[in-house]
């Protein structure tokens, strides 16, 4: 056992290397929307498409460099705090997070990285209860933040695109709910599954139906998830004063 | 020597009174005698008398035995203390008719004075700014010797002239001085003080003399005003703040008969490079000798800035040298104005923008590139919340607007930058700062090479096609021994000491232009030269300074594992130190320069450098005429690394602002430099106003008990009289004790005859 530990940690240490090696300059600070695995959770199933997919939606319409392999982070990695964003998502309730991993989840908030909880199963019979789990979670995490809606009014919705309502694989409620610090939303809990309708199969299909909108329901999640991504890159640039007017007076023109 | 008489050398006053009264009782008892006996003649009568006198004054001497004295002393002047005006305006004409100066005027008057030094001991001081300063202490005579006219006079009063004339300073020192106190004090001025003010004068004399009571004399040094024109005073209506228009308010003085009318005024800039920009024009309507004018400028650079306000005088003016003020401002920021320029949005971006963001004192207006010609956003515009980037606007009437530029991975030729270049180059001459962060779509990856901008930037940028944009391997840059030892590193230090996290790739620059300072390198990459590749540098270029660092990675230092260590603390850290060094905030200067006692054409100047502690090595000060031109002075003076003071003279300097620029060469090579703007003005705020003021002195001297006079009447102050001090006195008896025993003996023996002979034994 000792042995093949070695052998396996030999592997990490040489995949770390190729990892680094192979990434271009500028790639460091690319967009790479990582996934949050914390206790014995694994990422696997139709999902797992979502964040290439995200990656490369977010490259083909904007400027944004993006890593077209996200990887996973765990909560208690020291990983978690390489980057300023992780995507936690699930389709039940969670089981409690670990000391460490509410340690590991505390230093990441406290940088300033923003964590988006997604609910994969907002339509179920127990209706959100990975939303509830997270709150529960991360109210450990950080104890004085509660979540409030934000709406068209918040930089999440006009990071890049103007966006009228949150939807996901499911329409789900208008707004998204967030943690905000500071004036800037750390975590945003989405109750639509867009991840879900991010996925994407080999062969170009989506293995997840978008209900009840379709297909144009399918891109207005994906330019959700394009301006979550720009929030995160960018912060509050769209909140400038610069651009209050030209986008107010967009709003109003809007059909 | 003097020579005087004394009853008894040796005798009490109570003894020589007793002898006395005794004496009278004597005489008295002779009298009433001679009355009740008149038996014989009256001759015998007389004879009886005169020699019971004779015998009784005989007892009186012998008793008593006078004495000669003899004593000798000299006639001792009381000190008074002469205080002569050192002040720039002494340097004016004297408007008595002749071309003759205040100050020439003030030499005649202190060798006439000298006249009187048989009366009075004179000591003289000067004053100006501060306690009054010894001229010359001593005896009258020195004192005359130093103030005859010609050759000899000039040794004393060629004393560098002071920008200020604070009587009331003087008046403090010389009443509190533990010294002889004087018996009287004697002004000598043309009036045109800073103290005693022009209202409440004998109040403020009064008080500046404190239990000093005397009598303190006026002289005036000048009779008329000077036929001119000049800018009396000019007032900045509350503080300079950079970007936001400031009131000036110009007072314009017309004297000695000069027609005025209406006289141009304007308010001029002086740039490092070029004539100076115009800010304001206006023209003054002087009526009854002056005027005022408000002009409202805007200076767009914070820091030290050369204003200069300048009218044009009617013909007949004669003091050309005040129709030109130069005076230095201290413009402030309200904030830090940043133009934050990205050309796609990263983390690196994000943590910029969130450190730009979250510091109140910077206000940062942000253009990123959110999309580029290729990006297909599938929406219409109107579904879009992306604004056109407005490059001409901000890179030309915008861009005077902004304290600093910052081009984060930004590729000048797609979006329009390459035709301003120029502009943003000018724009860092004339004091503006830049930083060009790292990314692939900067330096040479960002079409920077052979720009203009390429030359303020403090690395060179290979021009070679073949040139490489970026260095992939992951690396930690290094600190040089410079950036240990570098003010604005040594937050960043504090924190993490030398050890930087990893970064993933650099741009590849060329060496450090010269007079750059490099902080940090690559630890393996090279330049041509063959030296290690620059990481950060910082460089300066006109008034303006530049920063380059070619790597995109210093959000590392506020989000990565490495960064936790200290709470990402160490971004904050890093940024506010580059920034307030292109701010040139003191916290991150290497030293700070000042001008000893203000700078006056034509007269020597001093530069005081204070370094910071640590600093040592050869502080190199190359002093430039604002404007243009090769350095008017280069001096070098030694830092020991204590932090003390040094003192640098440079000379006399002609009337102009200059920039003043000291580079500290350590062992480890070039650091940072630092810099100062001033000014030197022929006569400055002494020169701005011309007019004698003989209302005020008159004021003094009335206040005091004193006399107001001009200088040719100098003679005829009432100064106090001589007091005769004695050295040396010598008692000597009029006979010896025997010869008045012997004498009174005779004269009582003869008396006693006599009586026997008149029948009164």
């Amino acid at each position: 056992m000792p042995r093949r530990g070695a052998l396996l940690a030999l592997g990490g240490l040489a995949a770390l290397a190729v990892s680094r090696e192979a990434r271009a300059f500028g790639d460091e600070g690319a967009w790479n929307p990582r996934v949050l695995l914390t206790g014995n959770a694994r990422w696997e199933g139709v999902r797992t498409s979502a964040p290439a997919r995200w990656s490369a939606e977010l490259q083909i319409r904007t400027s944004a460099p993006a890593r077209q392999s996200p990887g996973t982070v765990r909560a208690d990695e020291p990983a978690l705090l390489a980057e300023p964003f992780a995507l936690w998502g699930g389709e039940a309730d969670t089981a409690p997070l670990t000391e460490r991993e509410v340690s590991g989840l505390r230093r990441f908030i406290a940088l300033g990285g923003v964590l988006l909880v997604d609910d994969f199963a907002p339509g179920s019979p127990d209706g959100l209860a990975f939303t509830r789990a997270a709150k529960r979670e991360i109210r450990r995490v950080i104890p004085e933040g509660s979540p409030i809606p934000i709406g068209q009014e918040n930089v999440v919705f006009k990071s890049f695109y103007l966006i009228r309502r949150a939807v996901g694989r499911v329409e789900g409620p208008p707004r998204l709910e967030a943690i905000v610090r500071g004036g800037i939303p750390q975590v945003i809990f989405s109750a639509h599954d867009l991840t879900g309708a991010l996925a994407r199969g080999a062969s170009g299909t989506h293995p997840l139906q978008v209900t009840p909108g379709g297909e144009p329901q399918r891109e207005r999640a994906v330019r959700l998830a394009v301006n979550i991504a720009m929030y995160v890159l960018c912060s509050t640039y769209k909140d400038d004063l610069v651009h209050e007017s030209f986008l107010k007076r967009r709003r109003t023109v809007e059909p | 020597m003097n020579r005087t008489f004394a009853l008894s050398g040796d005798l009490g006053h109570g003894a020589v009174v007793a002898a006395c009264v005794l004496a009278l009782l004597g005489l008295g008892l002779l009298a009433y005698e001679l009355l009740r006996a008149s038996r014989g003649g009256r001759g015998a009568a007389l004879g009886l008398a005169a020699s019971g006198v004779l015998a009784v004054l005989g007892l009186l001497a012998a008793a008593l035995r006078p004495v000669a004295i003899v004593s000798k002393g000299s006639l001792v002047g009381p000190r008074v203390v002469v205080l002569a005006d050192m002040s720039r305006s002494i340097d004016l004409p004297s408007g008595d008719g002749t071309d003759a100066t205040r100050r020439q005027t003030l030499e005649r008057a202190l060798a006439e004075l000298d006249k009187r030094s048989g009366e009075v001991r004179l000591s003289l001081y000067g004053f100006g700014v501060g306690p009054a300063t010894p001229l010359r202490e001593g005896s009258a005579r020195a004192l005359g010797a130093a103030l005859l006219p010609g050759e000899r006079a000039a040794p004393t009063l060629r004393v560098r002239p002071v920008l200020g004339s604070d009587l009331g300073a003087a008046l403090e020192s010389i009443a509190r001085a533990a010294d002889e106190r004087p018996a009287a004090i004697v002004v000598l001025s043309d009036g045109r003080l800073d103290r005693p003010g022009e209202t409440a004068t004998a109040e403020a004399t009064r008080a500046a003399l404190g239990q000093l009571a005397i009598p303190v004399h006026t002289v005036s040094l000048a009779a008329e005003a000077p036929r001119d024109a000049s800018v009396r005073k000019v007032l900045a209506a509350g503080a300079a703040v950079a970007h936001q228009p400031f009131s000036l308010r110009i007072e314009i003085g017309c004297d000695g008969g000069l027609p005025c009318g209406d006289v141009p005024v304007v308010a001029r800039e002086l740039r490092d490079l070029g004539p100076p920009a115009t800010l304001a024009e206006g023209t003054a309507h002087v009526v009854s000798g002056k005027a005022t004018l408000e002009l409202s400028v805007t200076i767009e650079r914070a820091g030290t800035r050369i204003l200069e306000v300048a009218i044009q005088p009617p013909e007949g003016d004669t003091i050309p040298e005040n129709n030109r003020r130069l005076f230095t401002v201290d413009v402030t920021r309200d904030r830090v104005r940043v133009l934050h320029v990205a050309g796609r949005p990263t983390y690196d971006v994000r943590a910029l923008r969130m450190w730009l963001k979250s510091d109140a004192s910077v206000d940062v207006v942000a253009f990123f590139i959110l999309r580029t010609h290729e990006s297909q956003v599938q929406a219409t515009a109107d579904e879009l919340a992306l604004i056109p980037f407005p490059v001409d606007e901000l890179f030309t009437d915008q861009l005077p607007t902004f304290d600093a530029v910052v081009l984060q991975d930004f590729n000048a030729a797609p979006y329009g930058l390459t035709k301003h270049l120029r502009e943003l180059s000018r724009y860092v001459k004339n004091g503006g700062g830049l930083i060009m962060v790292g990314g692939p779509g900067s330096f040479i990856g960002g079409h920077y090479a052979g720009t203009a901008l390429a030359e303020v930037l403090p690395v060179e940028l290979d021009d070679g096609r073949s040139a490489s944009p970026a260095d992939l391997a992951w690396f930690s840059p290094r600190i040089t021994e410079i950036g240990r030892t570098a003010p604005v590193l040594a937050p960043l230090r504090a924190l993490l000491g030398d050890e930087l996290p990893d970064m993933p790739g650099a741009n590849v620059v060329g060496d450090a232009r010269p007079g750059a300072t490099v902080l940090m390198t690559h630890p393996t990459r090279r330049t041509r030269t063959d030296k290690p590749m620059p990481i950060l540098a910082l460089g300066e270029h006109g008034s303006g300074r530049t920063m380059a660092l070619a790597i995109d990675g210093s959000h590392r230092l506020l989000f990565s594992d490495f960064a936790a260590r200290d709470a990402g603390r160490a971004h904050g850290a890093f940024w506010d130190a580059m920034l307030g060094w292109l701010m040139r905030d003191p916290r991150f200067e290497p030293a700070v320069i000042d001008v000893k006692g203000g700078c006056i054409a034509g007269e020597e100047a001093t530069l005081i450098l204070r370094p910071r502690e640590g600093q040592r090595g050869k502080a190199a000060l190359r002093i430039k005429r604002l404007g243009g031109g090769e350095p008017a002075r280069v001096r070098e003076a030694t830092l020991d690394g204590t932090g003390k003071p040094v003192e640098i003279a440079v000379g006399a300097l002609e009337a102009a602002g200059y920039s003043a620029e000291v580079e500290i060469v350590g062992d480890a090579g070039k650091g940072p430099t630092t810099r100062r703007d001033f000014a030197c003005e022929k006569g400055g705020e002494e020169w701005a106003d011309s007019r004698p003021d003989d209302a005020r002195l008159e004021a003094i001297a009335a206040a005091t008990g004193g006399r107001h006079v001009r200088a040719g009447e100098v003679g005829s102050l009432p100064l106090p009289p001589a007091l005769q001090v004695a050295a040396e006195r010598q008692v000597a008896p009029l006979l010896p004790a025997w010869a008045w025993a012997i004498g009174a003996a005779v004269l009582l023996g003869a008396h006693w005859v006599v009586r026997r002979l008149g029948g009164l034994v």
